[in-house]
């Protein structure tokens, strides 16, 4: 494969092209297709229909049903196939219609999957990722709502992906699909329709560097997914009323976690706020803020960590409450402005 | 039957009292009347009586704590009678301490007392954080949980690790610094200050001053300070000085002193004062926030030099007292003063102020507003000197240096000059005062 652009954010010159955060994730799809052969997408209804959500529109056309394979309704059976193909030398691509569902696989791919280059000393790999989005928002309720990246951040073996952007997407997917290493890819079905830049050329983010999306020395924000989009709607408004200054940091990959700029921005603004819709009991936060809190950085915290998670509820099917079990823009406004104001 | 012991209210405007001491201790037999304990609010010192016969007990408030009026402060009980649980402190100091509950009927929320009655807690060990005191659910739970929503140890302040990195690279020591946070919590900021080149220079070391002894800025000390703060900062004094001829004002002093006794020199000054501002209207008045109050009352605070402190009793309608009765009245303000025995309404409602350090020998000086008031006379000694005669030369006149500052939002120069003439014309010809 070509040795294509690595970077971490575009360049101004490369930021007039927008495309959605689904149409960057297509591309990025097309592109890996176009470039290797032995890319392939595997899933419920990818083919014909385009994918649960579109993602793979119009790709069965482009590269036919040999290369864009519909299966049965079978969690289990798209994961093991994956697994298997990679074994054989392929690069699946595969799609859970939504995460929950990913329960069913979770044989395949936690005591498999993960496993299988360690138990071989490395002798095999398993280069594929399987892409799913989480989240809720869409009132899709308890079984088509949930954020369970955090099972997999806990399983060595695994690597654990989760944009925040379209930029972000198409490289981070293409990053995954070049990886040797089982990679869980989490998308989120709010961020389907959000705009962003996005370069033609077919660069790469690479997995395991966090981004520090928005600088400030008031607060430091980690968020991951949409909270990131949420936290930075949360500054712009806090900057203009307030006159506080979030930084916010988007690790982007869980597991591996780059945690040194957000170490490094803590150290500066001496306040933390993790940000993250899954929910707050053993959720992705508790290891940021524990990471922070054996790091240098301890000795620059002004005030106790703060963790803004979704409620230790199942996703309620009720509009209002499905809301509330999830961080809002004003939710994250106040617990920053409390925070950056020495009130806790 | 416990009668309880009550703060009482000595002004219209008094919120709460200080105890300074009590005069009886728990246990002490008292009467009805009998002083039990000194209070004061930031003007006056008074006794607190005795509401019955019995024995003093259940003292709530310790010497240095204030209670809001109507409090109760202890009660006085029959022999063997122990002092009523329950009605815990009321004042908000107290409710917000969180005191450990009264043995016995401690105040709880139904659900609190439901809890404990569930699993046998004895409420008396559990600090209330409700309002009064009241002993709450989550007082019960945090009880049960073995923590108390309450206090940090002295020992180990409450801290950021941030301001304890900087007090250790500073080598400063946490208890000493002031912390800003949350619950009293020292910020990085807090320890900055500490160490901050730009903080106020630290106190000479002791070895060089010898060890000092402490005067708390407390009571009145405290209001001095803050009152007088707070005029010079926010009121643009101005100030203006005259020399009058006091010749005639001492001999109307020598022939009073013939009818009966002779006046002070304060006494003639203040009833000259009085006369002068009721033709100048505009330096009889209050300056609030954006409005000048003319006051119809002329009433003229004379200020009395204490021990340590300073005070300043009212005489009201000061217009309307002669010369001997103003001079009755104030010998009996500046007793009453000195032992500390004036009632609010006698340091109330001055429209403007004398202050005279003739008697200590002071040629002239210059004071500090007493807001709202706008104006202020500072007073030096009488002293013979030498001024040119109509022939132009030196006759010996005794001469009173008089020291106007005024508040210039409200008075203007031209205002006050005219003032002060009128002023010096009344001394000067006492007869016009007749007038």
């Amino acid at each position: 494969m070509p040795e294509t652009l690595v970077q971490t954010r575009p360049a101004e010159t490369q930021l007039t092209r927008e495309l959605t955060y689904m149409e960057a994730l297509r591309e990025a799809l097309a592109q890996a297709m176009e470039a290797d052969e032995r890319v392939f997408l595997i899933g419920e209804d990818v083919g014909v229909y385009g994918g649960a959500f579109g993602v793979s529109h119009g790709l069965i056309e482009r590269f036919g049903p040999e290369r864009v394979r519909d299966t049965p309704i079978s969690e289990a059976a798209i994961a093991g196939a994956c697994l298997g193909a990679a074994l054989a030398g392929m690069r699946p691509v595969g799609e859970i219609q939504f995460m929950d569902f990913v329960t069913l696989s979770m044989e395949q791919l936690v005591l498999q999957a993960a496993k299988v280059r360690f138990m071989f000393g490395g002798k095999a790999t398993v280069p594929f990722v399987l892409r799913m989005p989480g989240g809720a928002g869409t009132g899709a309720a308890a079984q088509h709502s949930e954020s369970l990246e955090n099972w997999f951040v806990h399983v060595p073996g695994l690597k654990v992906v989760m944009p925040s952007n379209p930029y972000d997407a198409k490289g981070l997917l293409l990053s995954a699909i070049e990886d040797d290493n089982p990679v869980i890819f989490v998308e989120h079905k709010l961020l389907y329709k959000v705009k962003g830049p996005v370069p033609e050329e077919m660069y790469r983010v690479p997995l395991g560097r966090s981004a520090v999306v928005r600088e400030g020395n008031d607060l430091t924000v980690v968020a991951t997914g949409l909270m990131v989009q949420r936290a930075l709607e949360a500054a712009e408004t806090l900057s203009r009323e307030d006159g506080i200054e979030l930084a916010i940091v988007d690790p982007r990959t869980l597991n591996p976690l780059d945690d040194e700029p957000i170490i490094a921005s803590v150290a500066r603004t001496g306040r933390l706020l993790v940000v993250h819709e899954a929910v707050g009991t053993g959720g992705y936060g508790g290891e940021i803020v524990a990471r922070v809190a054996a790091s240098e950085a301890f000795d620059y915290l002004d005030a106790p960590i703060r963790r803004l998670a979704g409620r230790d509820v199942p996703i309620p099917y009720n509009r209002e409450l499905e809301r509330a079990a999830i961080p809002q823009v004003e939710e994250i406004i106040a617990e920053a402005r409390a925070l950056a104001q020495g009130r806790v | 039957m416990a009668i309880p012991v009550i703060m009482p209210k000595f002004g219209f405007t008094q919120e709460e009292s200080t105890i300074v001491a009590w005069l009886r201790e728990e246990g002490d037999v008292v009467r009805m009347g009998d002083p039990i304990c000194e209070v004061t609010t930031d003007k006056v010192n008074m006794e607190v009586e005795s509401p019955g016969d019995g024995v003093l007990g259940g003292i709530r408030y310790t010497a240095g704590e204030a209670a809001a009026v109507t409090d109760v402060i202890a009660y006085i009980l029959a022999p063997g009678e122990s002092a009523p649980a329950g009605t815990a402190p009321t004042s908000r100091r107290q409710a917000e301490k969180a005191t450990p509950a009264e043995a016995g009927k401690a105040p709880a929320t139904p659900v609190a007392a439901r809890i404990a009655a569930a699993v046998g807690l004895d409420l008396a060990q559990v600090c209330g954080s409700g309002a009064r005191g009241k002993i709450t659910r989550q007082d019960v739970e945090a009880h049960l949980a073995g923590r108390s929503a309450i206090a940090p140890q002295p020992s180990h302040p409450r801290a950021t690790p941030a301001a304890r990195r900087v007090a250790r690279e500073h080598d400063l020591e946490l208890g000493a610094i002031a912390g800003s946070g949350p619950r009293g919590r020292i910020q990085e900021a807090d320890a900055l200050a500490a160490v901050s080149p730009a903080a106020p220079p630290a106190p000479t070391p002791e070895s060089l001053t010898g060890t000092p002894e402490i005067i708390p800025l407390a009571g009145m000390r405290r209001t001095i300070a803050e009152r007088m703060t707070r005029s010079y900062q926010q009121a643009p004094h101005i100030t203006f000085t005259l020399d009058v001829d006091m010749s005639a004002a001492l001999e109307l002093r020598r022939v009073a002193g013939e009818e009966q006794n002779a006046p002070s020199l304060t006494a003639i000054l203040v009833r000259a004062c009085a006369w002068a501002l009721r033709r100048h209207p505009r330096l009889n008045s209050y300056l609030q926030d954006d409005e000048i109050w003319l006051l119809p009352r002329i009433n003229v605070g004379v200020a009395v030099a204490l021990e340590d402190g300073l005070i300043v009793p009212v005489v009201h309608d000061a217009d309307r007292h002669g010369i001997t009765s103003l001079d009755a009245t104030l010998d009996d303000l500046v007793a009453r003063a000195r032992a500390g025995r004036l009632l609010p309404d006698d340091v109330a409602g001055g429209t403007f102020t004398v202050s005279n350090l003739g008697m200590f020998g002071i040629d002239q000086f210059t004071a500090i507003l007493n807001p709202p008031q706008v104006a202020i006379l500072a007073a030096g000694r009488v002293e013979r000197r030498f001024v040119p005669d109509a022939g132009g030369n030196p006759v010996a006149r005794p001469l009173m240096t008089l020291t106007l500052s005024a508040d210039h939002r409200a008075i203007d120069g031209a205002v006050a000059a005219r003032f002060l003439a009128t002023l010096r014309a009344a001394l000067e010809e006492p007869a016009r005062m007749l007038l």
